[in-house]
């Protein structure tokens, strides 16, 4: 780094991190054992050492623009040898999950997020929007019917069959109207994001001379992303930890069966708005048998990441953030299948207030996803793709 | 006293089993001194069997051959006796085995082909214990006519307070002299300390003030301010002091020693001493003389000298870079004067001062050197600093940049818990430069964790100036000795008051005057005052021991004392001028003045005597000397091809019980050496080393410590003077047809001892190149 740097240490900054769960950052004593241990960072200034330092000094604007602190994948080597016990990979995390706090819009959500007393808003607006919407199709659907026949279109996607369809309880046409548009803005704030971030962790690595780019062309850089691709699907970074290797399976288990699950809900969306054929499907349906196995590995697979994490209380620190996704996850998983259960079981009203907590799950994950942990996948990628494009070694 | 000698043999060890004993006995008994051997000589029968000859009154002077005299010392010995050590363990059977050198058979003791080496070796350390209890007399002691035990401390700060509390204690009367108008020093100027016990977090009001009222309780602490000491005259137990006002000019001033170029006329020829004592009183005009005893002054027994430090002063064009004309830009000293009149502002407009940087080192060079006289305690002050300026704002800044950050001991504690301190920015580097940018400071650093070419906004920046000790403006202690105020050689030690560098840290080059505090290094007030304590219990251990008429340290106990010969010394001054610790003090005709309790007992005097009239009463030129001659060495009328004989003159300190350890080690060297101890390479005199050629020795070494900046040398000097001696004699030898290769020099440390066995085989590898003394047998 040749050009003159005007350290502006934040001490907000530092209580920000602290209060992520990196409350360890200013015990650095700088020896470097963590970037020595780290099986995963680059020769050229490796991380995490010059992030521990820069935490300490506060230095908001070097770290959250770093497109290193995303290639950490939080195996927890550094933190295991670590000397003074200043645990960098939770530093590193905390970074983050800053890093993606300053990044979405709106900032109020974002804060909302990582916030314990923010819960129950949280959690209560979708709630109020669902019974809402609930009420409204279990009681106006005479009305429902009128209006949308008004402009051509069939309210009702219910079978009519003597069995339990969701779309009684709550129309699916409410679910649409509330999670198409939901997505769209989440894919927008995404856009808007990283455009922003990519640019910053480009800068960045121009400055610190981690890269060979001195122009950043949006056009190689997205064709870069399938080169990254199978190896964030094969997980092999993660796999190159040793302290923290069994993460890795339950990470695995809930990156495919969401992928699995969004393929379920793809179909589910086409079959139902071209061919007009309303859900549910038959237990033999291949369909089916996807969503089945996806929704159990994601309860394994998110269980076991809570189990992971109680068992390890001591070495790794697991912030509010931390337990807010993972809880997410698993409700997501346990209503998703509860219902499916009660709905073959014909326990219609239990399989229908069910459904109605499913549907608050799935709303804190999708509409909070450009500010929760979860958006790390859209980050890291992210961050991956540079790394490949810019030639970080 | 008349003296009745006996040699007791011990046979165990392996002694009994190495030696032919009945050749051994014959050594003594062919002298007419009766010779007993024991099996176990060094138990309770045994010293039973040497303590009834003694009570019996058959012997006084004996030679005990068993182990080394650095064991058993306590055992062998027997009052009112002379007890001479011949070292037959570690000196010949522990080193030399019968399987490498096997004994005679009866048919070969009597040709002249063969030769036992062991047994010779044995025999001849026999001989010399035998002559040198002949030679040695017991000492007797030297009292001071007069005697103070008052003990005078040099300096009112707190090192000074703490020597004179902790003396004040034992019973000692105590006077601190202090230079201003009060006590307590720096420390009563700082605004807080360093913390002292766990958890090393909060910093604590300074504890002088504890100590200043504490004094008040010990009516024998007198105190003197405004007050500076005009001259140190005498010797321990009777120093004789006169006191004199700040920049007050009297007689009784000490003078300064002629500068060594006004000692020659203009021709280039050295004045006489008494033209030389005549240009010292001209140079010194208006000064007594050293040798003149004030009839006002005040005596002491020993001094301890607390003078302390003063911040460096850090400006000019080494520390243009650094702003250091700037008003925000100031020292360290000057940031705790400010931080104790109040909260941290800027001197140039008095806001308050919420950014500060500490710059620990000039980082102009390619080193990283800190500043001049930095130590860890400045590394402290600088945490120390910041802490006042966090603990002043709460939205404070303060940022160190170091080079070095050095917090030992327990202190790394308080390191750790300002590093947990959000406002505190920590990072190794160079500052390069600092500039006025608008109201504020701009700090440019490079190297620095975070990379390079850092910037800091600052408000105020601080420079860690060292602690220059006080030693380094003035004597401070102004003895009246001949070589001069001060101690010699403190250039080595960057000026700070000398110390015996690795081995006694409160000793100085001055017996009598110990060092403590922030004259000696830099020291923070914890250990100034642990050090002040050290200080103290060794002017209690000198005036104990130059009350008792014995030396007080490196050979505590040692009741010798250099005895002069006066009628034939030729006033050449070399004892003055090479006495490592200023004992002697000559007169206007240059005969030497003895200061005895100033002596250390190392012979450096005897060594530099040509006249030889200086000797100790159990350590002489004649009783080494005889040693050497008693070593019997073979010609050719003995044998065919007779062995070498090599003398080792080795120092007691380090190179004697290296060989020791060669022994204990069971390592093998050429059992033609003999070894003579001597009290300190300073005390070998080149006479011994002629002796030992002229009977037809074939080689001398002496083995002494190491030398130089980071000297081992007990005695400061010794090896570095043999040296120099052992140079000259070298071209002496050559007029006599002698290689001057003969002599050899060598140092050794203690923990070496495992090159001693190749030091020496190496020499007679030499030696045999040269062939045998030419001078063997006449």
């Amino acid at each position: 780094m040749s050009e003159k740097y005007l350290a502006q240490p934040d001490l907000g900054f530092i209580d920000e991190i602290t209060g992520l769960g990196g409350d360890t950052l200013k015990k650095c004593f700088q020896c470097a054992t963590c970037s020595v241990a780290c099986p995963i960072a680059p020769e050229n200034s490796p991380f995490p050492r010059k992030e521990m330092i820069a935490a300490s000094w506060g230095l908001k604007d070097r770290l959250l623009v770093s497109g290193d602190i995303w290639l950490c994948h939080q195996c927890g080597d550094c933190s295991d040898l670590c000397p003074r016990d200043a645990k960098p990979g939770d530093v590193l995390a905390a970074i983050r999950s800053a890093a993606i706090t300053e990044y979405a819009q709106p900032k109020f959500l974002a804060k909302a997020v990582n916030d314990k007393s923010k819960l129950p808003f949280l959690l209560g607006v979708p709630a109020l929007w669902f019974a809402l919407l609930a009420w409204i199709t279990m009681t106006a659907g005479d009305t429902m019917t009128n209006i949308f026949h008004s402009i051509g279109i069939e309210w009702s996607h219910s079978t009519g069959h003597d069995v339990i369809a969701h779309a009684d309880f709550f129309s699916t046409w409410f679910v649409d109207l509330t999670f198409v548009p939901l997505a769209t803005a989440v894919v927008i704030i995404f856009i808007l994001s990283l455009r922003r971030f990519v640019v910053d962790m480009h800068n960045n690595a121009v400055a610190e001379g981690k890269t060979d780019k001195t122009v950043l062309n949006w056009v190689d850089y997205i064709k870069t992303l399938p080169r990254v691709l199978p190896a964030v699907l094969k997980h092999d970074k993660f796999n190159e930890c040793e302290t923290n290797r069994d993460r890795s399976t339950p990470h695995m288990m809930v990156l495919y069966s969401f992928i699995g699950l969004a393929v379920v809900t793809g179909i589910f969306f086409f079959v139902l708005y071209v061919f007009q054929i309303p859900g549910p499907y038959s237990q033999l349906n291949p369909v089916k048998w996807l969503a089945n196995i996806s929704g159990v590995a994601l309860v394994i697979g998110s269980s076991l990441m809570i189990k992971n994490r109680l068992a390890k209380k001591d070495e790794q620190v697991t912030a509010y953030k931390d337990w807010y996704i993972l809880g997410i996850v698993f409700a997501l998983g346990v209503t998703g299948l509860l219902t499916e259960m009660a709905r073959l079981a014909g326990a219609a009203n239990f399989s229908y207030f069910i459904y109605y907590l499913h549907l608050i799950a799935i709303f804190n994950l999708f509409a909070f996803l450009p500010f929760s942990k979860m958006a790390h996948i859209v980050y890291r990628l992210a961050a991956m793709t540079y790394s490949e494009y810019g030639n970080r070694k | 006293m008349d003296k009745k000698y006996g040699v007791y043999i011990c046979t165990g060890c392996g002694i009994g089993d190495v030696l032919d004993m009945e050749d051994l006995v014959d050594v003594p008994e062919e002298e007419g001194v009766t010779c007993k051997t024991h099996p176990f000589l060094c138990g309770k029968e045994g010293c039973e069997l040497i303590q009834k000859d003694v009570d019996d009154g058959k012997v006084n002077a004996m030679v005990i051959g068993a182990c080394s005299r650095r064991v058993n010392f306590d055992v062998f010995k027997f009052d009112n006796c002379i007890v001479e050590r011949a070292n037959l363990r570690e000196g010949v059977v522990w080193p030399h085995s019968r399987e490498k050198y096997p004994a005679l058979t009866e048919d070969q003791k009597d040709d002249e082909e063969h030769f036992d080496s062991i047994q010779m070796k044995a025999e001849d350390y026999i001989r010399m214990g035998m002559i040198r209890v002949e030679k040695v007399k017991l000492p007797e002691p030297y009292k001071p006519e007069t005697f103070s035990k008052k003990i005078l401390i040099l300096g009112g700060g707190i090192t000074g307070i703490s020597a004179a509390l902790d003396a004040a204690k034992t019973g000692f009367e105590v006077t601190i002299v202090e230079k201003t108008d009060k006590l307590g020093g720096y420390a009563a100027k700082m605004r807080s300390q360093m913390p002292v016990e766990e958890p090393f977090e909060a910093l604590i009001p300074p504890v002088i003030a504890d100590k200043l009222e504490e004094m008040e309780q010990y009516p024998n602490i007198e105190v003197k301010t405004s007050t500076e000491v005009a001259r140190i005259a005498g010797q321990p137990g009777e120093f004789r002091v006169t006191f004199k006002k700040p920049g007050e000019k009297i007689e009784f001033d000490v003078p300064f020693p002629l500068p060594e170029e006004m000692k020659y006329d203009d021709s280039g020829k050295e004045l006489t001493a008494e033209e030389q004592h005549n240009k010292l009183m001209e140079y010194n005009e208006g000064r007594k003389d050293i040798l003149t005893i004030d009839p006002e002054s005040t005596s002491y027994g020993a001094v301890i000298l607390a003078a302390g430090w003063r911040p460096a002063r850090l400006e000019g064009e080494a520390f243009a870079h650094l702003g250091c004309d700037l008003p925000d830009v100031i020292t360290n000293d000057e940031f705790e004067l400010l931080a104790a009149k109040g909260k941290i502002v800027r001197p140039s407009d008095g806001k308050e001062a919420k950014s500060v940087v500490f710059v620990q080192s000039p980082g102009k060079d390619e080193d990283d050197a800190d500043f001049e006289y930095c130590g860890a305690v400045t590394s402290q002050v600088a945490l120390k600093q910041a802490k006042y300026v966090r603990n002043d704002y709460s939205d404070g800044k303060a940022y160190i940049i170091y080079q070095h950050m050095r917090t030992p001991g327990l202190q790394e504690n308080f390191y750790k818990s300002m590093q947990q301190d959000n406002g505190i920015f920590m990072s190794k580097g160079a500052v390069t430069g600092v500039s006025q940018q608008g109201e504020g400071l701009m700090v440019d650093a490079t190297n620095t964790l975070l990379g390079d070419n850092l910037n800091i906004q600052a408000d105020l920046v601080v420079l860690s100036a060292g602690m220059v000790p006080a030693t380094y403006d003035d004597p401070v202690i102004n003895l009246a000795y001949r070589q001069g105020p001060g101690f010699r050689d403190n250039d080595i030690f960057g000026q700070y008051a000398d110390s015996n560098y690795i081995c006694f840290p409160y000793e100085t080059q001055r017996t009598g005057v110990y060092a403590a505090g922030a004259v000696r290094r830099s020291m923070t007030i914890e250990e100034s005052m642990e050090d002040a304590s050290g200080a103290v219990l060794k002017a209690i251990q000198c005036i104990e021991s130059a009350n008792r008429g014995v030396s007080v340290h490196p050979r505590s106990g040692d009741m010798t004392y250099p005895d002069f010969f006066f009628q034939r010394c030729t006033q050449c001054k070399r004892c003055t001028v090479e006495c490592p610790f200023g004992a002697l003090d000559d007169d206007e005709k240059g005969t030497p003045k003895v200061n005895p309790t100033r002596c250390r007992r190392c012979g450096t005097c005897l060594g530099a005597c040509p006249e030889r009239i200086i000797s100790f009463a159990d350590y002489s030129i004649d009783s080494v000397g005889s040693q050497i001659k008693a070593v019997q060495v073979p010609s050719e009328d003995d044998y065919d091809e007779p062995p070498y004989r090599i003398l080792a003159l080795m120092c007691e300190n380090d190179a004697y019980p290296a060989l020791d350890m060669v022994g204990m080690n069971r390592k093998d060297y050429t059992p033609d050496v003999r070894v003579v101890p001597v009290r300190c390479l300073g005390s070998v005199n080149t006479i011994w080393i002629k002796d030992a050629l002229a009977q037809g020795m074939d080689g001398v070494i002496v083995i002494g410590c190491k030398k130089g900046d980071d000297y081992q040398c007990h005695f400061m000097k010794g090896s570095e003077l043999a040296e120099i001696r052992v140079n000259k004699i070298g071209e002496a030898l050559s007029s006599l047809a002698l290689e001057e290769e003969r002599v050899r020099f060598e140092e050794i440390a203690i923990d070496e001892y495992d090159k001693l066995p190749g030091m020496l085989s190496d020499f007679v590898e030499e030696i045999e190149g040269l062939g045998p003394n030419p001078f063997k047998g006449f």
